[in-house]
């Protein structure tokens, strides 16, 4: 009688579909989860994506769009324009000193809030000056493999 | 002995060079201790295997102790280990005891680090030699526990075992290793995915993803406002600190220790919580805790103690069972292997030099730790002002170069970094606990293996439950922390009906 409860839990794994067997356990989990926090939470659920929608657009709560959107922007750029000038300057890590410079000083001037002639200076300095000493000592002493 | 010959200056260099590269990270509010090991992971690999270690565990202390500066100066935890800090911290600032009250945090921290280095030397050989005998069952069993643990312990369960699952499943993607035992077929996703994915999402660029770029996003997105409304409190002037305001605080300072050191020891659970709950036991426990949250140095004490103790803590599942304590733990994971380790129950009978090595940096750590911060803390504590427009930029140019370099020159990685950044700040703003999350997926590829092993071996679901009295126990140690997870909450609830 045992034996045949037990063997309800018997389980064979085609070898062939391994790879496939742990994975759609955890899917159905997942998935089983997702409704249960659906389930749980659909009260909170559309107002707060309605709230986001409104925080996003601008219409509601402090949002940044500015920073936020421009630090998105500008990091897709900086990576996309690295791995195109990467082919131009193979392992040599140029692309990554030629591109850190322009990302670093945009970046430093998006987030800064009142500019003054000294701190675009600043600005400049800190843009020429960091990402040369981290290619330096990177690519240059350590032999660190750089786009 | 060959373990000598590794103790050069270097060695000791490096250390301390991350020890101070780590409390300024832990002392920009909103850097933390992971942020400093993440960013800091280029440079490792262009050290061996010693002097890398030597610079993470330096970055770990440091980047756990350098918290409580911002949290006495300006009220606002450096690090989220930080929190009870600001109890006391800041109102003995206030009244001008600003550099008093860094230096019983500096005093606290270091015993609290000293502490449960000691417990990691004796306890992680003895947790060693336990799972050494652990079969597939149980390794996956013990997974299930960290998982359970993870997720049972976050402000929402649901949400904890989720983000859980989904780190797994995150994990998943990509080729079922042959070397592994698998068919080398690859799986959860889309023919085109198959040239970048073919070896699922790196770990590193994951990592360094969520806890780099997407802290960058979150600050940008409130468009880096100045949080304390008024400039940090100068340490001029003021109360001097003597060693004896640690009379009669020995109890204290253990108990502190005790918790961080366990806290630290359960997977996941994170420093803030060590912090609050030494903290709540000193107010519970102390003859007089009346002063606590007006400027007591015994919340202070509590506090710092406790959260340095988490360092030697989490490293203890780290090295006997391959299991992170915690978020910085989980990036060493990556930074260890990329040296060659493989930790788990194999890893200090195999590797005892390094092992020791370990231990060795770790003491050094927070011996540096003390020199730095007790002599220099003035200096130190002007790093609060260092502008965020001039670090974040560099931030992610140091992610960049930590993403890339990992395998040798991956534009792919660069990319998984952008994407894992995004997904971290998605997963913020919905409520997606991170820890669990790359728990999950740290610990997703070996869940798949011990677990299809043990199918593939016993055929029969059965064997999880009645392989041993190992796994026996393992499963009451899951449904104790599911029950007590379910109390807690229970009981939160009742008292906050209570309130209202």
């Amino acid at each position: 009688m045992e034996s045949q409860w037990l063997s309800l839990l018997d389980v064979s794994i085609d070898f062939d579909q391994s790879h496939l067997f742990f994975p759609r356990i955890v899917t159905w989990i997942l998935v089983i989860l997702l409704a249960m926090i659906v389930i749980t939470r659909y009260r909170l659920l559309v107002p707060g994506l309605k709230r986001a929608g409104r925080v996003l657009a601008g219409r509601e709560g402090e949002f940044d769009h500015k920073r936020f959107f421009g630090t998105l922007a500008l990091t897709t750029a900086y990576f996309y324009l690295m791995s195109v000038l990467s082919d131009v300057f193979p392992n040599t890590g140029y692309s990554f000193l030629i591109m850190s410079v322009l990302f670093v000083f945009l970046l430093s001037l998006l987030y800064v809030d009142h500019l003054t002639r000294r701190l675009f200076i600043i600005l400049v300095l800190n843009a020429l000056i960091a990402p040369t000493l981290a290619w330096y000592v990177l690519a240059q002493l350590f032999r660190i493999t750089l786009p | 002995m060959d373990i000598l010959s590794h103790l050069t200056p270097m060695f000791f260099g490096l250390i301390a060079a991350g020890t101070l590269i780590g409390i300024i990270f832990g002392a920009i509010p909103g850097m933390t201790a992971t942020m400093a090991v993440a960013v800091c992971l280029p440079l490792t690999y262009a050290f061996g295997l010693e002097n890398g270690i030597a610079l993470l565990l330096g970055l770990y202390v440091g980047g756990i102790s350098g918290g409580m500066v911002p949290a006495v100066l300006i009220n606002i935890p450096g690090t989220p280990s930080s929190i009870t800090t600001t109890f006391d911290g800041y109102p003995m600032a206030k009244r001008g005891e600003g550099e008093r009250a860094l230096k019983i945090g500096i005093v606290a921290s270091v015993f609290g680090g000293l502490f449960s280095a000691a417990v990691l030397f004796f306890f992680a050989p003895v947790l060693a030699d336990f799972a050494i005998k652990f079969s597939y069952v149980e390794k996956f069993l013990i997974i299930l526990l960290a998982l359970t643990v993870i997720a049972s312990l976050c402000s929402n369960m649901l949400m904890g075992i989720f983000s859980g699952v989904l780190g797994v499943w995150l994990s998943l993607i990509g080729t079922y290793s042959i070397t592994e035992g698998g068919n080398g077929e690859t799986r959860l996703m889309f023919d085109f995915m198959e040239y970048y994915l073919i070896d699922g999402f790196s770990l590193l660029p994951v990592l360094i993803g969520i806890f780099g770029l997407t802290t960058v996003l979150l600050d940008a997105e409130k468009g880096f406002k100045d949080e304390t409304g008024q400039g940090p409190i100068s340490l001029k002037g003021g109360a001097k600190f003597k060693f004896k305001v640690f009379k009669g605080q020995l109890l204290n300072l253990v108990r502190s220790s005790s918790i961080g050191t366990f806290v630290g020891i359960l997977p996941g659970v994170g420093g803030s919580a060590a912090s609050v709950l030494a903290y709540s036991q000193e107010k519970n426990f102390s003859r007089d805790s009346s002063q606590m949250g007006k400027g007591a140095p015994q919340g202070i004490v509590s506090s710092e103690s406790s959260n340095n103790a988490l360092t030697g803590g989490a490293l203890v599942p780290l090295l006997s069972l391959g299991i992170p304590g915690d978020s910085t733990t989980a990036i060493l994971i990556g930074a260890f292997t990329l040296q060659g380790i493989q930790v788990g129950p194999l890893f200090i009978g195999n590797n005892i030099d390094t092992w020791y090595l370990m231990i060795i940096a770790l003491l050094a750590a927070n011996v540096l730790m003390f020199g730095i911060m007790y002599f220099a803390i003035r200096h130190i504590a002007k790093v609060i002002e260092v502008p965020k427009y001039i670090l974040y930029p560099l931030i992610i140019m140091m992610c960049v170069v930590g993403a890339y370099a990992i395998n040798y020159g991956i534009m792919f990685d660069v990319w998984t970094l952008l994407i894992f950044g995004i997904f971290g700040w998605v997963a913020h703003k919905i409520g997606l606990e991170t820890v669990p999350l790359i728990i999950g997926f740290i610990l997703g590829k070996s869940a798949e293996v011990y677990f299809v092993k043990s199918i593939e071996s016993y055929g029969n679901l059965s064997i999880f439950f009645t392989k041993s009295p190992i796994a026996m126990s393992l499963w009451v140690l899951i449904a104790v922390s599911l029950a007590f997870a379910i109390y807690l909450r229970v009981r939160n609830r009742r008292q906050a009906t209570v309130a209202s």
